[in-house]
């Protein structure tokens, strides 16, 4: 018991040094690293309360694939002597104010049901909550409707990426570019060139 | 408690010996036989029969300079070989050796069996990107940085193709659970019904543990040598065990997952013995490949990742949900 208790503590102070450095880091990439520490902690914190697929879901898809791209983008783009700063003006001024305020609040309502909590042993689970089987079972009984329909949203963002991503080597079909709100340069045809630099 | 608690420590102790044993004769296998392979001797100088030339690499490594150039990022240089070789290890616990209470005592010989087991290999597999990434970006060198560019590309591209190739066992199965998944495998192996998958995870093997004929990462021949290029001494030798280790934990989840685990005849007591050989064979395999097979192009390993596998994969696991719910 003493170990779990142990690991909560830790876990809880990486997820807020993780979230903290996310914001406080002038570097966009230790940003990230900071983002992916933040949601291994989370992680953790899902397998204290016997959530082992939501754990495994975390790490898979947030920490092992959408973060993967971030780090992609910002190792290309983000040099490192390019430190993210904001603009100044209003957003200076207020920023910090709604934060706060915002902090406030989710630390009201956190600590209220959080002090409820104390001298319990937490919600009375199952044998089997949390693991992969009965998540499957939920996810195509109860659930189904709401299920479905993010898989559809995701297949259209899919294809909506596909299009996206397509409009830009187009320049072997110009018709195709018109349709999609992109005029060619009809002053300068493109020459073989010009196309050989935008397909590599 | 206290008991399962030792239990569970001294599992830790002996899957990590035994793997950290292994990896240095994998080593010299692998020389041993690419010699063999090219018409050569291979290493025969360090004991008898060159036996103790893996005691020679790591003595070497181990007393060579940790060099870190101008530009790098040398508190990260150090974390980031560290993390390849714990998330490689991790893994290494619910590959399962034999079933529940094969050697009486009340344990099974697996390091644990959690209900999640493939998604746990998933999700130290995707960590131990970050051990490439940020290896190859904290050198500060280019060639460092596409290597682990292309790392992260080709991970990411072929892990997709590997999870939906496991996915038509665990739909069989039944279960994620790895010994679950070996139980069921009582009448034929899963290699049998499963046989598009098993050639889907085998090709999709060798690309996320960056072997030939996808050694891409580091190409040698295009940039150096990929994201440990700055690398030296031991922080080399890590990232070098840690490849290694992956070639074994493929081996062995695919052991597990379609040739059966530890089924083989004798008694269940000989279970670790044949679990083990199957991971030999696979690591074999792995190596007769590389001797084999010229490196791909870029291009060829990514449209083949997303247009042939990834499809394939797809249908693989659509043909066995219909099959499944038909029978």
């Amino acid at each position: 018991m003493w170990f779990e208790q142990v690991l909560f503590f830790i876990a809880g102070i990486g997820a807020l040094a993780g979230a903290l450095g996310v914001v406080v880091l002038r570097n966009p990439f230790y940003s990230v690293l900071a983002l992916v520490a933040h949601l291994l902690a989370l992680a953790v914190l899902f397998l204290l309360l016997h959530a082992e697929f939501l754990a495994a879901g975390q790490v898979v898809v947030y920490a092992g694939a959408v973060m993967v791209l971030y780090i992609f983008v910002v190792a290309y783009i983000g040099g490192s002597d390019e430190p993210l700063r904001p603009e100044g003006g209003l957003l200076n001024a207020f920023g910090p104010l709604f934060a706060a305020a915002i902090g406030v609040e989710l630390c009201i309502a956190f600590i209220a049901s959080g002090l409820d909590a104390l001298d319990t042993r937490g919600a009375d689970v199952g044998a089997g909550f949390g693991s992969p089987a009965e998540i499957g079972q939920l996810l195509l009984t109860r659930f189904l409707v709401p299920f479905e329909a993010a898989s559809y949203l995701l297949l259209v963002a899919a294809v909506g990426a596909v299009v996206l991503a397509r409009r830009r080597r187009g320049l072997e079909d110009i018709g195709a570019l018109e349709e999609v709100g992109a005029p060619p340069d009809r002053r300068n045809p493109p020459s073989a060139e010009t196309t050989l630099e935008v397909r590599v | 408690m206290l008991e399962g608690t030792i239990v569970l420590i001294v599992k830790s102790i002996v899957i990590f010996a035994v793997f950290l044993q292994i990896v240095p004769l994998i080593l010299l296998g692998e020389r041993k036989l690419l010699g063999r392979f090219q018409s050569r001797i291979g290493p025969n100088r360090v004991g008898p029969k060159g036996l103790a030339q893996p005691i020679a690499d790591v003595l070497k490594l181990l007393s060579k300079e940790q060099f870190t150039p101008a530009t790098s990022v040398p508190w990260m240089m150090a974390i980031a070989p560290v993390i390849s070789v714990t998330t490689a290890i991790a893994t290494m616990a619910v590959i399962p050796f034999g079933p529940y209470d094969a050697w009486g005592g009340g344990f099974g010989l697996y390091g644990i069996d959690v209900s999640i087991g493939l998604l746990y290999f998933f999700a130290f597999g995707s960590l131990a990107f970050y051990g490439l990434v940020l290896g190859g970006w904290s050198s500060g060198s280019k060639y460092s940085f596409l290597g682990a560019m292309r790392a992260a590309a080709q991970l990411i591209s072929y892990e997709v193709a590997l999870g939906l190739s496991l996915l038509g066992v665990a739909m069989t199965a039944g279960s994620l659970s790895l010994v679950d998944i070996v139980e069921h495998q009582d009448g034929m192996w899963f290699v049998v019904p499963q046989f598009v998958g098993f050639c889907i995870f085998v090709v999709a093997g060798f690309a996320e543990t960056a072997r030939a004929p996808f050694d891409l990462p580091e190409g040698d021949a295009e940039i150096v040598g990929g994201y440990h290029t700055e690398f030296g001494g031991m922080r080399f030798g890590s990232f070098f065990m840690a490849e290694y280790m992956e070639v074994l934990i493929i081996s062995g989840i695919g052991a597990a997952c379609f040739l059966g685990g530890w089924r083989g005849p004798g008694p269940i007591e000989l279970a670790p013995l044949w679990m083990l050989l199957k991971i030999i064979l696979g690591a074999t395999f792995f190596i007769w490949v590389r001797a084999s097979m010229p490196r791909l192009r870029y291009d060829q390993l990514m449209s083949f990742g997303w247009k042939v596998l990834l499809p394939l994969a797809t249908l693989n696991v659509l043909v066995t949900a219909i099959i499944l719910v038909a029978t």
